[in-house]
């Protein structure tokens, strides 16, 4: 059902860089587009991502985000919590994303 | 109060980057009609999604969503300008090529592109109603390149072209075809049909229309549905493989309007060739093929139909008139019934069991076959024949499907009750001369009889079966008490038969030998000794007798002759050379018989017991008659009984037809009561139209009979005419 277990490199604006699961990462539309669109962009070829406007934090999160939305679309039913600070930002990184 | 750690919630500025530079949306826009320029040039590779999705972004977060849109829209026209040109360019057959790959590459940009621009695709484009990035590209690529005029013609006249080298047996590139056919497609319905549909079908209704005056001028019909099948077949394997789905009920439209509908007429009709010839020589493969082009064009099965309905009503006719046939009335219903298979089979095999075809069959058949009033007379005896000797030795499902085939033929007949009359005569002497092959299948056909018309039908057929088997009981019971009386009397056997079951029969004045007599005289005695009230009387005309003659020169014979034929013989124990006035004198049989029976005695080959003075086929009333002691015969058994049913002949048949219009009118006339006893008022013409409906199962009546009884009840007053309006009758209770 899933495909093999491939991973993707997420990088943050500060250079963390954060190792997903591909079917993760493909919670975000901008970055399942980016990865299934032809032609080759650079992004497909060495299956990293550079995100110089997200800062770590944020960025953590929104992995964290994309395992408990899989996780919830299986039937687990927990509840995703977010710092009130990281509200805007995260908001914004995840227009941004499409997410 | 405990100072919670009370995280300071500060909305900081953006973090992005403010714009403070005014040639901001300038170099944004810059870096990405770059990208655009190299997603062209396929130079994809080196860049990056993510900067060119996050330029976008901020374009259209900043308001700049506007110029990025009209930036896209003016870099691509001039890319596609570009590309039109080389396509233009391109040689020949290339040119499809060119097209065809010059068309996926840009559908590949155009979704790299619009991955690029889905923010915008997303939010600046809903909001301001203008065309999404994947539409607006095939809209570009409509207008630049297939729609400028030098390559709409070019492109249009290239796929015509191929198609029309395939038709003609040329193989063509066909992933080529279906992939432009499915570019213009992707172009928009309107596309498709302005561009290649409409063009399409025109040329091809052209082309066919050619190819049918061609065909039909060199090719028979069977030759012609084969081609025009084949072609059929061909479009709709086109349409498959490369043409849009909805095109298939088009183009099939075409070829059948083409080259079915417009020759249909011509075809059925040809000569040697057309329809009545594959229906006269079976050609089950032509039909079926007939009937599978036919059923797509309007008025295409109804014209076969019609054809095949005067066909077959044509042949029927000359079947029923041709005198040659009516001499033989067992022939005649065989090769109707050959007919009838031949057909059956013909609308089985070819026409897919079609009832509209079985309802065509069964109105011709019932048409014809009423046109020869003798129908009914002849079905009987052909049931005769059968139940005679054509049945011996016939499985019981055999002769099921024979008595199944006679009933389907009785359906047919309008003149029931004529049938009813002749199949009583002939079952009568069967009966009597113990002539039938099976009684199972006897009885089998009186109850298929039932089924189909009810219990009046058959219930006094039923009734002659009764007499025959009371009969053997009431023999047995007279040789068990009467037995010993009898010594050396002949034997006799005695059918005792009800009137009202047999059919009338005159009574016929015949002098019974002394010896026959005596022992009759005792039947009848013991008869009514034990069935009181009742009157018997001997039918002469019906019995038969086993007489053993001796002849010169020794030879014993066992001759089985009629009764009146017994009469006759007897004399001659008592003298020889009798007159014709002798022999009526003593026998009192009527002149039509007697002769008929001194006919038969004398003058036929191979059963002449009598000689007659002078020789010759005829009787005539100064004949002498003489014992023939020179018979020789190579049996011992030798019959000339004259009991046979056969065809009637012209008297007879007048006398059975009066016979079955007087019982007409008192049905004619019970109906009319019933009818009037419900209705209570009627008028004239609606009691015609009620009286024909309730009798149409037994017969076809005839208005002036019905008017004449109407008359005859009113003066028996069961009716009266209405006193103002002489149409209207009144029921009298």
């Amino acid at each position: 059902m899933m495909k093999k277990d491939e991973c993707v490199k997420l990088i943050s604006a500060e250079g963390f860089e954060f190792i997903v699961d591909i079917n993760a990462a493909m919670v975000s539309q901008t970055i399942r587009n980016m990865l299934t669109s032809p032609g080759g962009f650079a992004e497909t070829e060495h299956r990293e991502v550079r995100f110089p406007e997200i800062s770590t934090t944020i960025l953590e999160k929104i992995c964290q985000y994309f395992y408990w939305s899989l996780q919830y679309a299986s039937g687990k039913e927990t509840e995703f919590h977010i710092e009130p600070e990281l509200t805007l930002e995260l908001m914004m990184a995840a227009n941004y994303l499409h997410t | 109060m405990s100072s919670q750690k009370k995280k300071n919630f500060q909305i900081e500025a953006f973090k992005h980057r403010v714009v403070v530079d005014p040639k901001y949306a300038e170099k944004t826009w810059k870096i990405l009609e770059h990208a655009i320029h190299e997603i062209y040039n396929h130079n994809a590779s080196g860049l990056s999604f993510e900067e060119l999705y996050r330029n976008a972004y901020n374009m259209v977060l900043h308001k700049f969503g506007e110029k990025l849109y009209t930036g896209l829209v003016s870099t691509m026209t001039s890319h596609l300008k570009e590309i039109a040109l080389s396509i233009e360019a391109s040689q020949g057959a290339l040119f499809l090529e060119e097209l065809e790959r010059k068309w996926t590459e840009h559908n590949k940009a155009l979704q790299m592109i619009r991955d690029i621009l889905m923010y915008m695709d997303r939010t600046f484009i809903p909001s301001t109603h203008k065309t999404p990035v994947h539409e607006l590209g095939l809209n570009l690529w409509r207008d630049n390149i297939v729609h400028t005029i030098k390559i709409q013609t070019r492109l249009r006249d290239r796929l015509l072209e191929l198609v029309q080298r395939e038709r003609s047996g040329e193989v063509i590139d066909r992933g080529l075809m279906r992939n432009v056919i499915k570019m213009l497609m992707d172009l928009g319905p309107s596309v498709y049909q302005e561009d290649f549909e409409k063009p399409f079908l025109r040329l091809s209704a052209d082309f066919y229309r050619g190819e049918s005056q061609l065909f039909i001028e060199s090719c028979d019909c069977g030759d012609y549905l084969k081609k025009a099948e084949k072609r059929l077949n061909e479009e709709i394997e086109r349409v498959s493989h490369y043409l849009d789905a909805k095109s298939e009920v088009k183009i099939t439209n075409v070829v059948e309007k083409e080259m079915i509908e417009s020759q249909m007429t011509r075809l059925v009709h040809m000569e040697n060739s057309g329809l009545v010839n594959m229906l006269m020589n079976d050609k089950y493969d032509d039909l079926g093929r007939m009937y599978n082009l036919f059923r797509r064009v309007p008025n295409g099965l109804s014209l076969i139909r019609d054809v095949m309905t005067s066909h077959i009503r044509e042949t029927g006719k000359q079947l029923v008139t041709d005198p040659e046939r009516l001499k033989d009335p067992v022939d005649f219903v065989q090769r109707l019934l050959d007919e009838k298979d031949k057909n059956d089979k013909i609308i089985h095999l070819a026409f897919n069991n079609d009832k509209m075809f079985q309802n065509a069959l069964n109105s011709s058949f019932e048409h014809f076959i009423n046109l020869n009033v003798r129908s009914p007379e002849f079905i009987s005896l052909f049931v005769d024949d059968k139940l005679r000797k054509g049945l011996k030795g016939v499985s019981e499902e055999d002769v099921e499907t024979v008595l199944d085939k006679v009933m389907m033929l009785f359906r047919y007949l309008q003149e029931k009750d004529v049938f009813e009359k002749y199949y009583k005569q002939h079952l009568a002497k069967r009966l009597l001369s113990n002539k039938s092959v099976s009684e199972d299948a006897e009885r089998s056909l009186i109850l298929k009889l039932k089924t189909e018309c009810g219990y009046q039908f058959t219930s006094k057929l039923e009734g002659m079966f009764t007499d025959i088997k009371t009969s053997d009981d009431t023999m047995q019971g007279f040789y068990a008490a009467m037995g010993h009386e009898l010594g050396d009397s002949p034997s006799l056997a005695v059918h005792v038969l009800t009137t009202g079951s047999w059919p009338t029969q005159l009574t016929t004045t015949c002098n019974l030998p002394p010896e026959i007599l005596t022992v009759c005289d005792k039947f009848k005695t013991y008869y009514l000794g034990t069935h009181n009230g009742r009157r018997l009387t001997w039918q002469t005309n019906m019995g038969s007798a086993d007489i053993k003659a001796t002849f010169n020169k020794g030879q014993k014979h066992e001759l089985n002759v009629s009764t009146y034929q017994m009469c006759v013989l007897m004399l001659f124990n008592n003298g020889d050379g009798l007159s014709y006035t002798e022999i009526e004198q003593a026998t009192e049989i009527p002149t039509l018989e007697l002769k008929r029976c001194l006919q038969s005695l004398a003058c036929v080959k191979g059963k002449n017991v009598l000689r007659k003075e002078p020789m010759g086929k005829d009787i005539g009333e100064d004949d002498t008659f003489f014992f023939n002691d020179k018979f020789a015969s190579k049996f011992y058994k030798v019959k000339i009984g004259t009991v046979v049913a056969q065809k009637e002949s012209e008297p007879e048949k007048l006398e059975t037809r009066q016979r079955v219009e007087e019982d007409r009118k008192p049905q004619i006339e019970a109906a009319i009561v019933r009818i009037m006893k419900a209705r209570r008022v009627l008028d004239h013409n609606n009691i015609v139209a009620e009286v024909t409906k309730q009798l149409q199962s037994r017969f076809l009546p005839n208005p002036v009979v019905i008017k004449k009884r109407i008359e005859s009840l009113i003066e028996r007053e069961f009716l009266e005419r209405d006193k103002d309006d002489r149409k209207l009758y009144r029921y009298l209770a």
